[in-house]
């Protein structure tokens, strides 16, 4: 167990260095910060600064690797749209994103669980019916649709909740249903084909022929056997949700990651940028982590 | 019971007193954009649009962008090279500590400092530095004539030379220090900017309490929070949702003409357009009107065959737009041996303005009416931004230039000394040159008019429209307006 925790830590610093690599040289590929941030009337003074103080002389591997000693100081540069650390914005923005991730993901696993698991048992029943086709309906909502109507319906018509921002509880529900939207209906369908699959599985039969109650089978015998392939599907969705988040907390006007990154590739503000991806990485590395501890705890044999 | 009665009433109305009292009136704005800090001098309206809530200008500009006193009571031209301003007395910074000279010459001598990095120098680019006269005037002198000194003032806003020496740069930056209509609380970049009102402004306190301005990007949400009551005032209404606004009976629109004038620019260095009758046909086959009314929606102006929007000074009245013609641009364009075969691609950027790319591909489609082969070529900011500077946008490209109501701003873009045009023609330079070398109104507006003939001429663009600023407001405040430079004034709002 330890070893894979290990092997998996050693990966991780990887990961952020080819996700930062990758986004540094976009970043610098797609547009010459000068010509961004100074304006057509620029002195060959202004140009010389901005070029010293971002390295810009330089190959763009030496660009790369004085930005990574930098960092590795935890100084992630100064934000080219407004001259204040980078790593502040970052920062201020987390804790909303956190909030919001929290509040999704709890939403879409304990709901898509729990439907997923009343589908499976109630196959091809009423039941099952209604639930997959929500399902399936939910998945095919763009976000960016189901967000505007949910504010239309609940903010404007019926007034129960606030239409945008960052407050008390009530302004979390509206984003938090959006963004758990894009997750639910898939842990539903995953959970359901897991539980199925496992039905016709030996042990559930022998279980079965026992005279062992619904409820106990499904508790004691399927649930926790579905556990596996479940925790590996959150471990990838993750991403999804910090991708979704981009589109919610535009849509809500949540002070969070995802906006901060939009208005920071809007005006190409590079610093800010990487800032912002490095912390979205790390939390999705550590996230798979997590993921990968968990189902070591489940399922002993990838202890080994 | 009954002596209870009035004992619970008694208790009732002091309840009632506590609660009047407790409820501060607040307004909440919406904005479309917020800057990522408070730093000052940033190019930009979303900026200046914050600042200008606790910082004011020497010459303050209303909503339709005429100038009036501001900080300084009165101004004039000493010489050709030095403006004196006269100074309000009395007036108090938000600490306490009063407004001297000594603030105006430290912010105008900071500004014009090269190492400061000040994004709104050029709009005072020609000013050498500032002096002290006495303790309420200041002499500002400039490198050469400069006309536009005093409009290019009003985006200035002036900042405490004490609260500097205090904090020092970056903490005036979090917490800034004004001499204006509203006291900062807290600022929080992509979320809201909190500010009370000054009981002791100069121009007449505030008749609310708190004012906060949300930033909500999405114009949907912003249109919801205004109709259902969190916010009282919205910016930046897109055309396709004013109609929801004016039909709820809880707000209505409030729109003003901006100083920006879209317009279509030529590559004229290369064919087919470096024909100044293959240029002129263009401008007969695109029907504006019809463009105006079914996209625009009738929300702004039409453009009369110059750059300039009709406030602007230099504006000339007795120009006219070409009239839709497209059976005489082919005509045109026939005589003038134009090749049919040759791909002319628009370049334009997505939401940059109002309906640009819905306007560019029915531009497109009147080309092909008449058989040019246009295309629409969607650009990302970064990508429009390098082409542009690099002076390689394609044959056509839509830009808008805001004149900030003097021609000389928007003007200067068609200049040798812009560097964002190639067309170049030497009538222009001289008109330009002799706007700018003359402090005197009249002749600067004769020489604007010569040099939109000349343009009118040589078409070195198509000139479409002036774009209007939209804000939606709820019908339980008033005394707000729509500002044409997007600058929010809301000092006088009163909420019923």
């Amino acid at each position: 167990m330890l070893r894979l925790i290990a092997r998996r830590l050693a990966f991780a610093p990887l990961t952020l260095l080819l996700v930062s690599f990758v986004c540094f040289l976009v970043l610098r590929v797609t547009g010459n910060p000068v010509d961004i941030y100074l304006d057509i009337n620029r002195t060959p003074e202004q140009v010389a600064a901005l070029t010293e103080r971002l390295h810009l002389d330089r190959p763009l591997l030496i660009q790369y690797l004085i930005y990574l000693r930098d960092v590795a100081q935890g100084n992630f540069g100064d934000s080219l749209q407004y001259g204040g650390p980078a790593i502040d914005a970052v920062l201020t923005a987390i804790g909303p994103t956190v909030q919001l991730l929290t509040v999704a993901l709890s939403l879409a696993v304990v709901l898509g669980v729990i439907g997923g698991l009343i589908a499976a048992i109630q196959r091809d029943k009423l039941a099952d019916a209604i639930l997959s086709s929500l399902a399936v309906t939910g998945q095919s909502m763009p976000s960016f649709w189901l967000g505007i109507l949910l504010i239309q319906f609940f903010a404007l018509k019926l007034q129960w909740l606030p239409t945008s921002g960052r407050g008390e509880w009530r302004h979390v529900v509206l984003p938090a249903i959006t963004l758990a939207t894009i997750l639910l209906p898939n842990f539903l369908l995953v959970t359901r084909a897991a539980i199925i699959d496992l039905m016709s599985e030996q042990f559930v039969v022998t279980a079965r022929a026992k005279g062992l109650s619904p409820l106990h089978i499904l508790m004691r015998h399927l649930f926790p056997n579905a556990l596996n392939p479940l925790l590996s599907f959150l471990g990838i969705q993750v991403g999804t949700l910090m991708a979704g988040s981009i589109i919610t907390e535009s849509i809500f006007a949540w002070p969070g990651l995802g906006r901060l990154m939009v208005s920071a590739v809007f005006h190409r503000d590079a610093p800010v940028v990487l800032a912002a991806v490095f912390f979205v990485s790390l939390t999705i590395v550590l996230a798979s982590l997590i993921v990968d501890i968990l189902q070591g705890v489940v399922d002993p044999r990838i202890r080994q | 019971m009954r002596k209870l009665i009035p004992f619970a009433a008694a208790l009732l109305s002091a309840a009632a007193i506590v609660s009047a009292r407790a409820a501060e009136k607040t307004l909440v704005v919406a904005a479309s954009v917020f800057p990522q800090s408070l730093q000052t001098g940033q190019s930009s309206f979303a900026s200046l649009s914050l600042l200008e809530q606790t910082n004011e200008s020497l010459v303050g500009r209303d909503n339709a962008g005429a100038l009036h006193p501001g900080l300084a009571e009165k101004w004039e031209a000493v010489n050709d090279t030095t403006w004196r301003f006269h100074l309000r007395k009395g007036v108090k910074w938000h600490d306490g500590k009063p407004f001297t000279a000594a603030d105006v010459v430290f912010t105008i001598n900071r500004i014009v400092d090269p190492q400061v990095g000040y994004g709104l120098l050029a709009r005072i680019g020609q000013v050498s530095g500032a002096t002290v006269v006495d303790d309420y005037t200041v002499d500002v002198k400039t490198k050469v004539v400069f006309p536009t000194l005093v409009r290019g003032m009003s985006d200035i806003i002036i900042e405490p030379k004490h609260y500097y020496e205090q904090v020092g740069a970056q903490g005036v930056i979090k917490k800034p220090l004004g001499t204006g209509p509203f006291i900062f609380q807290s600022y929080t970049p992509g979320d809201r900017y909190e500010l009370k009102a000054n009981p002791d402004y100069w121009g007449g306190a505030p008749k609310f309490d708190k004012l906060v301005i949300r930033e909500i990007p999405e114009a949907a949400t912003r249109v919801a929070s205004l109709l259902a009551g969190e916010t009282q005032i919205i910016e930046e209404v897109p055309i396709d949702l004013i109609d929801q606004v004016n039909t709820s009976g809880r707000a209505k629109i409030d729109e003003i003409p901006t100083s920006a004038g879209l317009i279509l620019t030529y590559d004229v260095r290369k064919p087919p357009f470096d024909n100044p009758k293959v240029r002129e046909a263009l401008d007969y086959a695109i029907d504006k009107p019809t463009i105006l009314k079914e996209i625009l929606k009738g929300h702004g102006e039409l453009l009369q065959g110059q750059l300039l929007t009709s406030s602007a000074l230099g504006f000339d009245p007795s120009l006219k737009a070409r009239p839709f013609d497209p059976a005489k641009a082919r005509k045109m364009l026939q005589e003038a041996g134009y090749n049919f075969s040759t791909q002319v691609p628009i370049t334009t950027q997505s939401g940059k303005y109002v309906s640009d790319v819905d306007m560019c591909n029915v531009i497109a489609g009147m080309l092909n009416e008449v058989g040019v082969k246009a295309t629409v070529n969607v650009v990302e900011g970064g990508v429009y931004s390098k082409i542009s500077i690099a002076n390689e946008l394609g044959p056509l490209s839509m830009v808008a230039w805001y004149n900030l109501g003097d021609a000389d701003f928007a003007s200067v873009w068609f200049t040798k000394g812009g560097k964002r045009t190639v067309w170049v023609n030497d009538d222009y330079e001289k008109f330009f040159a002799m706007g700018r070398s003359t402090n005197d109104e009249a002749e600067r507006v004769k020489a604007y008019h010569q040099m939109s003939g000349v343009m009118f001429e040589e078409n070195p663009a198509i000139f479409l429209f002036g774009l209007p600023s939209v804000y939606a407001a709820s019908t339980k405040i008033a005394g707000f307006g729509a500002a044409s430079d997007k600058v929010l004034r809301l000092s006088k709002v009163e909420l019923k």
